[in-house]
């Protein structure tokens, strides 16, 4: 497999995964607003994903969905930070957040590429993720309004940390941590990234759930 | 009654329509409401039996397909509760009723989904029978309630089509999926029959007397089984009621008698999921409660 497609594939299972969680709230989210843009957010995601797989199917004799369900769990791409069960809300924030903001480093970079093919779909995801953007930073802003909501948030984010930077190449850390910090106006703990390749249990159970129904019919059935 | 009153009973009676800011009778008002926010709940609670499938979606396509269908429920039930609200009772009331078990949401969201065959039978036949009461509705005397419906109906509509192809798929799929389609539509047969209610005659329902509803139960059933049946058949399916048929001579569909009792034990919180949906509704507000007490602290 080349290194353009196994990038395309990480890409792609981070978008695909996250945007399975996120969709976990919709019919709960704590205001009915809320559970519209989460359920918004998640199809963009999932909308990202099968873009990107579908760049990567042209070239593996393949199609997005088999690329979505039909690999081993083991085989998926994600990072970490995605593959965590559906958070309590502040964690919610804190982890749309922090991927949202080491999305855009990775885009910024994506978009400066050779490949015209990429550039171009890194372009166009960054536009619907500057919505993401907003979105969840204000929340942020809304959290840190308040004494329970920042005791709440901070919490959540150094949870999460180490599963962040994980969502990065090493290169690009030191400006996920400088942008996060800047936000904050609070230093981060030092961490060890939790890297990709790391196959949560929560993946693994997802998985499972996800490619029930679908692994219910032989390969090839139509749904 | 007094003289005010019948002047308002004739207008609504002869097609007049009421906006929020316009006098309207005590008993116009909470008749309104009750049923309103009893079609929001019914929004919001229908959401439950579908999420569960959200994330087995077996496709990409139907997996962006489900979620915005489910999307638009939840921003059915935010624009419908706003109407409530406008006739004095806060969304937070509501929800806390609903909660609590005080107000009723719609027969059809008691009961569990034990497949992907649910999925299509759901989105196809029981959004079908809802966009039936829902265009009557079009014709509600209160005008904002009768306003929102049309933008309601429009995404019904796609609803509608959405669940065909998926049914569709299925039934021309292998066996094991057209059964999925079979036995969910066996289990579903009877809610479906039990959705447009009783066969109260229209002169003593009062929600007709008020012109908030415009069609008659029996008539709205009437419609869904004819619209329905003939393209349920079409695919090969077979509809678990032996005595349906359609009498030539009046044009009306016979029936075997639903259990009405069952319908009434089921919208007062007995059906076989309603205290699940329930218990499940108010454990996640109560995990989220702290969000709207730390952002209504913020805003105060």
């Amino acid at each position: 497999m080349s290194a353009r497609t196994d990038l395309l594939l990480s890409i792609a299972d981070d978008e695909l995964i996250l945007g399975w969680r996120d969709s976990e709230w919709t019919g709960i989210a704590p205001f009915l607003e809320e559970d519209v843009a989460l359920s918004s957010i998640a199809q963009n995601e999932i909308g990202h994903a099968r873009a990107l797989y579908e760049l990567a199917a042209a070239e593996l004799g393949t199609s997005a969905d088999e690329l979505a369900f039909d690999r081993r769990p083991a085989q998926y791409r994600c990072a970490p930070l995605v593959q965590l069960r559906r958070l309590e809300w502040a964690r919610t924030i804190a982890r749309r957040w922090l991927y949202e903001t080491a999305d855009e480093i990775r885009l910024e970079e994506l978009k400066g590429s050779d490949d015209g093919e990429l550039a171009g779909i890194a372009a166009k995801m960054n536009r619907e993720e500057a919505y993401h953007r907003l979105h969840a930073e204000m929340w942020v802003d809304r959290l840190l309004a308040s004494e329970e909501g920042r005791r709440r948030f901070f919490e959540a984010v150094d949870e999460l940390w180490p599963y962040a930077l994980g969502v990065l190449d090493e290169g690009l850390r030191s400006e996920l941590r400088r942008r996060v910090e800047e936000r904050l106006g609070r230093e981060l703990p030092a961490a060890e990234a939790i890297e990709r390749g790391r196959h949560e249990p929560e993946l693994v159970e997802l998985w499972d759930e996800m490619t029930m129904v679908r692994r219910s019919a032989p390969a090839g059935a139509r749904w | 009654m007094d003289a005010r009153t019948q002047e308002f009973v004739e207008y609504v009676q002869s097609g007049g329509q009421v906006e929020a800011t316009d006098w309207m009778p005590d008993e116009y008002r909470a008749r309104l409401i009750k049923f309103i926010e009893m079609h929001a709940n019914s929004e919001l609670m229908g959401v439950l039996p579908e999420r569960d499938w959200i994330l087995r979606a077996p496709t990409l396509q139907r997996k962006l397909a489900l979620t915005a269908k489910i999307q638009d429920e939840v921003g059915h039930a935010q624009l419908i509760y706003r109407v409530v609200e406008d006739l004095g009772k806060p969304r937070q009331a509501c929800l806390d009723d609903l909660v609590s078990g005080r107000s009723k949401f719609h027969n059809v969201f008691h009961y569990p989904t034990r497949t992907w065959g649910d999925v299509g039978v759901i989105a196809w036949l029981v959004d079908a029978a809802a966009i039936i009461s829902q265009k009557a509705l079009l014709r509600c005397s209160y005008a904002p309630y009768a306003r929102i419906m049309k933008k309601i109906c429009w995404e019904e509509s796609f609803h509608i089509l959405h669940g065909r192809d998926v049914v569709l798929a299925l039934v021309t799929g292998t066996q094991e999926q057209f059964e999925l389609v079979q036995e969910a539509l066996n289990r579903w047969w009877e809610p479906l029959m039990h959705f447009h209610g009783t066969p109260i005659p229209a002169d003593e329902d009062p929600m007709l007397f008020w012109r908030i509803k415009s069609q008659a139960n029996e008539d709205a059933r009437q419609q869904f089984l004819d619209g329905y049946v003939p393209q349920i058949r079409e695919l090969g399916l077979e509809i678990p009621d032996p005595a349906l048929r359609k009498d030539e001579e009046t044009g009306r569909w016979l029936y075997t008698e639903p259990d009405w009792e069952r319908l009434r034990a089921v919208i007062t919180g007995h059906g076989p999921a309603s205290a699940e949906r329930l218990a499940f509704r108010r454990l996640s507000r109560e995990d989220v409660a702290w969000v709207e007490r730390v952002i209504l602290a913020e805003a105060a």
